[in-house]
């Protein structure tokens, strides 16, 4: 039985017998009780009346003394039956209200109701614990992508922003604790269509928790951990968690790109960005000074990619104790430290701000950030500045600052998870691209700007297997010779070229970059595209459409009917034998 | 000795009894069968059947399938009492009284099925 149901009625019990009591007995009173008929007569109501008569004079409708004017005594019998019965209706009424105000009701009725929408779901989906700053982020980017959610957070106040949230896809949320493995089975992870459990929570601890629990009871559901310190992500990669995100790693990763090449970077930025958004100018990194302000979790990680770069670099913290570590761990290295916020004026001067070229305000408070920024592009106007943003909140004044790489750790993670979900190709792509020459990338960037709109362009990956393109899986095994250059044709109109560009092609893990236009598809070859969505929509709508895929690849139309491809059989089979 | 447990047991015997002591009788005849004792049977029937509202055990749940059971028998008596004496010319004859009798014989056997689940869940339970 529901568990609703289930609360209601053992609450019930108590009101429902009072009422069938006092109905029986003012029943039994009217029936024994003697009247008088229109004759004079002694008349006794019978069972039948006497139910009528207490039903109508309970529920307070009223229809009368019937079928005879009633006597003194029974007039002082339904007098009492009156105030009983309805004492006894408002008694159970107000348990009814009551019932339904109390918390363990609600929380029935939630549950409950969360458990219907979780049923309602026949695709498969993850389970996204944490609505943070990067949960929500996350879900709106799956959301929006049809790719199904489930929430479960331990905050009232998040569960209650998920459901005024409009997404293209309706997200469940749970108000639970994530941490309690009883839980966060009930929140979807012992579901059979739960593919994978991401654990973006603020805590590193409470990840850990969740990646053991999902490990433990589902080995096979995919895990994917947003986690800041080292020594949790290597605990996490002992036990087979399947991706972990370190939002300070991916930016430093993304930072080294950009110092390595600024066409890099820009590839980078629009393949991995929101998707429609405007495309960010290059920028342009010369060589030359740095200053690091702030030397935390960021900051380490920047110095080590500025140093393999052979910048120099000058480090304003406000910690002594970094200080001594810091000289102690390198005794050779000549980096001057100076104990300061970074937000005067004197420190930064004493960095040399006047020669410097970049500046990274990177301490994990906001304000002293923007602070920074402001006075060091007062001292120097050339600056290229790196700004970490902490709150979500911080957002327009970041983008005032007139700062050309923002890091916000939040987004960073959300936007890492969500290529890894949607398009892992994608990762491997740009590592890839890491390691090719800075010519080739600027003639990628170049075809790719061809290629695309004045948006950043959509990434899609397509499969050429039997489930995902089955049209085209069809016509290879055929035998039929088919060319990259085909397939990126409108099925409206075959001369025109859509706006996409085949970035690589994965077969048998051989990546193979930029593959060229004649290049010979085979089954199961993974094709990675970017471009305009309307490209992605043809190129995916051929690939299960075998008269659309006909159509631009230039061939007959196939006969589909049963009958037609009868009759085309036998046509053939008789050409044959008069041959 | 749990007071709940005497009252559950009280309403459930008492309304095997009561409707055993209805349907005793000769069939047709109706001085054998008393109205009051078949409206006696219905109150008490129907306060047996909320008392085993909300019980999510298995046991449970056939306590309460035996009792809405008995119910619906016995309503459908009494309704049939009903129209027999207030919608027919011909009163409660004894064709009729033996179809009120013969359904709440039905509803008898309900009973029984109810009380040998309830000594059933008391020998399980040795205490």
């Amino acid at each position: 039985m529901n568990p609703v149901t289930s609360l209601i009625l053992r609450q019930m019990r108590a009101p429902l017998i009072v009422i069938v009591a006092v109905f029986s007995t003012a029943t039994l009173g009217m029936v024994l009780i003697p009247g008088v008929d229109d004759q004079g007569q002694v008349w006794h109501m019978d069972f039948f009346h006497a139910l009528y008569f207490v039903s109508f004079t309970a529920t307070t409708i009223g229809f009368g003394e019937i079928p005879y004017p009633l006597t003194d005594a029974q007039r002082l019998w339904a007098l009492i039956t009156i105030f009983f019965s309805v004492i006894g209706w408002f008694y159970a009424l107000t348990k009814i209200v009551s019932l339904i105000q109390t918390p363990m009701f609600k929380k029935a009725v939630i549950h409950s109701n969360f458990k219907h929408s979780l049923n309602q779901i026949h695709q498969n989906f993850y389970l996204i614990c944490g609505f943070g700053e990067t949960g929500s982020d996350l879900v709106e980017g799956l959301a929006n992508k049809e790719i199904r959610c489930v929430v479960i957070d331990s905050s009232h106040r998040a569960i209650e922003y998920l459901e005024v949230q409009n997404y293209l896809s309706f997200v469940p949320g749970l108000e639970a604790d994530a941490e309690n493995p009883k839980q966060l089975a009930y929140a979807g992870l012992s579901h059979p269509l739960c593919k994978g459990v991401i654990a973006v929570t603020n805590s590193d601890e409470c990840n850990l928790k969740i990646a053991i629990t999902s490990k433990l009871l589902h080995p096979h559901t995919t895990v994917i951990c947003r986690t800041e310190h080292k020594d949790f992500e290597d605990n996490m990669k002992s036990f087979n968690t399947d991706h972990t995100v370190n939002p300070y790693d991916t930016f430093s990763n993304s930072f080294a790109m950009a110092l390595k090449s600024s066409a890099l970077h820009l590839l980078n930025e629009w393949l991995t960005g929101v998707p429609d958004t405007n495309l960010d100018d290059p920028i342009v990194f010369k060589d030359g000074h740095w200053i690091l302000c702030g030397y935390g979790r960021l900051g380490q990680r920047i110095y080590k990619v500025l140093k393999q770069h052979n910048h120099s670099v000058t480090i304003i913290d406000t910690t002594a104790e970094l200080k001594t570590r810091f000289h102690a761990e390198r005794p050779a290295d000549t980096t001057e430290f100076i104990i300061g916020t970074g937000t005067d004026a004197k420190a930064l001067r004493q960095a040399g701000i006047e020669h410097a070229v970049g500046l990274v305000a990177g301490s994990d408070n906001d304000s002293n950030n923007l602070s920074a920024i402001m006075t060091a592009q007062m001292l120097n106007e050339d600056l290229i500045i790196v700004a970490r943003q902490n709150e979500m909140i911080n957002r327009e004044l970041f983008y005032a600052s007139n700062a050309e790489i923002i890091m916000h750790p939040s987004e960073i993670v959300a936007r890492r998870i969500r290529t890894l979900l949607t398009n892992p190709l994608l990762i491997d792509y740009l590592d890839e691209c890491f390691k090719q020459s800075n010519d080739w990338i600027n003639i990628t960037i170049s075809k790719l700007s061809g290629a695309i709109s004045e948006v950043k362009p959509h990434c899609w990956t397509i499969e050429l297997s039997k489930k995902e393109s089955p049209a085209m899986y069809k016509t290879l095994t055929r035998g039929r010779k088919v060319k990259l250059s085909d397939i990126v044709k409108s099925p409206i109109q075959r001369n025109h070229k859509i706006c996409c560009l085949p970035l690589m092609v994965v077969r048998n893990d051989e990546r193979i970059l930029s593959p060229e236009d004649d290049f010979l598809l085979a089954t199961n070859d993974k094709l990675l595209f970017c471009g305009i969505s309307q490209a992605e929509h043809h190129i995916a709508h051929c690939m299960h459409d075998i008269h659309s895929l006909n159509y631009i690849m230039s061939l007959k139309n196939a006969p589909d009917s049963l009958l037609a491809r009868y009759i085309k059989g036998f046509t053939k089979h008789k050409r044959r034998n008069n041959d | 000795m749990n007071l709940e447990k005497v009252i559950f047991s009280f309403f459930m015997i008492l309304a095997l009894t009561l409707n055993f002591g209805f349907f005793y009788g000769d069939v047709h005849n109706p001085d054998h069968h008393n109205i009051y004792e078949l409206y006696a049977v219905i109150v008490i029937n129907l306060i047996a059947t909320i008392l085993k509202f909300g019980d999510r055990s298995q046991l449970g749940a056939m306590l309460l399938a035996t009792s809405l059971v008995a119910n619906v028998q016995l309503i459908s008596a009494a309704i049939v009492w009903a129209v027999a004496a207030h919608m027919q010319e011909t009163g409660v004859t004894t064709a009729t009284m033996a179809t009120i009798v013969s359904l709440s014989g039905g509803a008898v056997l309900a009973n029984i099925i109810s009380v040998i689940l309830l000594v059933l869940e008391a020998s399980i339970i040795r205490r």
